[in-house]
């Protein structure tokens, strides 16, 4: 049986939207939904309800053998994981945002705030400008809005939020997506299983 | 005032049962490695930091603790035992008879930022074979090895077997450039499946089927030398697999494909490896890291000036510690023992 962490947040709906068009519907979330901890025996799963952030940290310890998360907390997490599928749908991007305007011209010295230090610190490496990082844990649009900081570094889905609050995506980072990844004792020990599972995964075309 | 009992990040003690567990295990290592006359070396913590600056790419270099003496010269805390070696042993392997066996035990000590069964600081016990070539040597040192772990006591163990560069022809054979080439390699080593799903041409199968299953159908696939190490390495796993029963030993290319035949240089990002040759890793179930492994780096001791066949690995005690029974079952007393952080 292998063990799968899933995120609370917004990557749950499309995990689950991937499962279910691969032939497993994971309805036991539906039975028990205050329980953290549920068991899908038909589906060989065993599925554990984590916050985004720390899924990255029970598969790399080998509590869960896998799990799904997005490859923006898995960058800044940085954990040696596998990262065998990426998921096609709930796709995002990682901008920085501000004032409607340009970026910092070269030599200036700004604020920026995200949830995202490390990717911000890579960043700002190729950059002919530098910034204070900022870390803040939600709301991060606020920042640019109330002039906590010039600039902020987060996802933006749709761009509805931003264009509502006047404020507009400068440049785009990278792309997101949610992603399967797998501890790699794990993998060695059931790769069978994982196989098995992937190839549904990659015949129901939901993942790249 | 009240003194803290807090240690750094990524540091721990052991008292009592803990500590007295890791000397047990260590003494039964120790007696394993005699037996097959292994001589022990007793290395320093404390080294010169120039001769190692030319093997270290930069992310070996940004996990050095390094400073300047109070003479100007600059130092670091041992990072890894086996260049420490080579670069000792170089200048006194004329006067030695060849093959030499040698083992190790002891710290090391390297900068992480805190991640998952990464500590800074680790204990650790390895063997070095100097004077042994080709298949004989790495059938020695790997069975070594695989007694080591028989010795440990631990269940569920799984050793997975590559070789240096094995798939570095069949990347550029899929790549435009060499950048290109190193990103399909550390895909390999993610398993990405998405770059090589809808491939076409062999060398971009083989590497799709290595990403799955570990191996190619066809060795050849992956060029004529990768091929003749790949075949070695399965008559080395089957050789293993008939003697170590309770061990599962498989060939797993891509758990290896970014580690180069080449030393990483100055203006290598990532790497601190140095095989040329076989390569092995233990892992433990529910371990988050692997207990320990090794292989082939003559490249090693001849960029130090020593032109000697070598092979040796390493065993993490931490890691064999926290996968051991015997400690889970002890695990609340344990928990009084250490002090970590």
């Amino acid at each position: 049986m292998i063990r799968l962490a899933l995120p609370k947040g917004r990557n749950l709906a499309t995990a689950r939207a991937a499962f279910r068009a691969a032939g497993m519907p994971l309805e036991v979330l539906d039975d028990g939904q205050r329980q953290l901890r549920l068991v899908s025996p038909e589906e060989g799963l065993e599925i554990l309800l984590l916050k985004d952030w720390d899924v990255p940290l029970y598969v790399q310890y080998g509590i869960a053998d896998c799990g799904v998360v997005g490859s923006d907390v898995l960058e800044e997490t940085a954990g040696d994981l596998l990262v065998p599928v990426r998921f096609r749908e709930g796709r995002s991007r990682l901008s920085l945002i501000g004032r409607p305007g340009s970026l910092p011209k070269e030599g200036s010295q700004i604020r920026l705030a995200t949830k995202y230090p490390r990717i911000a610190r890579n960043v700002l490496r190729e950059r002919p400008w530098g910034a204070e990082i900022l870390k803040l844990h939600g709301s991060i649009e606020l920042a640019p809005l109330l002039d906590l900081a010039e600039l902020a570094l987060d996802i933006v889905q749709t761009g509805r939020t931003l264009k509502e609050n006047h404020l507009q995506e400068l440049e785009v980072i990278r792309q997101v997506a949610a992603c399967l990844v797998v501890n790699r004792a794990s993998f060695q020990r059931l790769r069978g299983d994982f196989n098995r599972l992937f190839q549904s995964l990659e015949k129901a075309e939901v993942v790249t | 005032m009240k003194i803290s009992a807090a240690l750094p990040s990524g540091v721990s003690a052991s008292f009592f049962s803990a500590a007295k567990q890791r000397r047990r295990l260590e003494q039964r290592l120790v007696g394993s490695l005699e037996g097959r006359d292994f001589s022990e070396v007793i290395l320093p913590i404390l080294d010169y930091l120039d001769p190692y600056l030319p093997m270290l790419s930069v992310g070996g270099r940004s996990e050095l603790y390094r400073f300047i003496d109070r003479d100007g010269e600059q130092l670091a805390l041992r990072a890894d035992f086996t260049p420490m070696l080579a670069r000792l042993i170089a200048p006194r392997l004329a006067s030695l008879e060849l093959p030499l066996r040698l083992f190790y035990r002891g710290d090391v000590v390297r900068y992480r930022e805190f991640r998952p069964g990464r500590a800074r600081e680790s204990h650790q016990m390895g063997a070095e074979l100097l004077g042994v070539g080709g298949e004989a040597g790495e059938r020695e040192i790997l069975r070594v090895f695989l007694e080591l772990l028989r010795a440990t006591g631990l269940q569920d163990l799984r050793v997975v077997l590559g070789f240096a560069g094995v798939l570095e022809a069949a990347a550029e054979e899929c790549a435009a450039s060499r950048e290109e080439a190193a990103e399909l390699l550390a895909q390999v080593q993610r398993r990405e499946r998405g770059a090589f799903r809808r491939s076409q041409g062999s060398a971009q199968e083989a590497l799709m089927q290595v990403v799955e299953n570990g191996v190619p159908e066809h060795f050849d696939a992956l060029g004529e030398t990768a091929g003749e190490g790949c075949l070695q390495l399965q008559r080395l796993l089957q050789e293993m697999t008939q003697d170590f029963p309770e061990i599962q030993l498989t060939l797993d290319l891509a758990e290896f494909a970014q580690v180069s035949r080449r030393l990483p240089d100055s203006e290598a990002t990532a790497g601190r490896s140095y095989y040329d040759g076989l390569l092995f890793r233990a892992f433990a179930a529910g371990e988050a890291s692997p207990l320990g492994g090794g292989g082939r780096y003559d490249q090693l001791f001849e960029a130090v000036g020593a032109h000697v066949p070598a092979v040796g690995f390493s065993l993490a005690l931490e890691q064999v510690l926290a996968a051991n029974p015997e400690e889970a079952s002890n695990s609340e007393e344990t928990a009084r023992n250490e002090v970590t952080r």
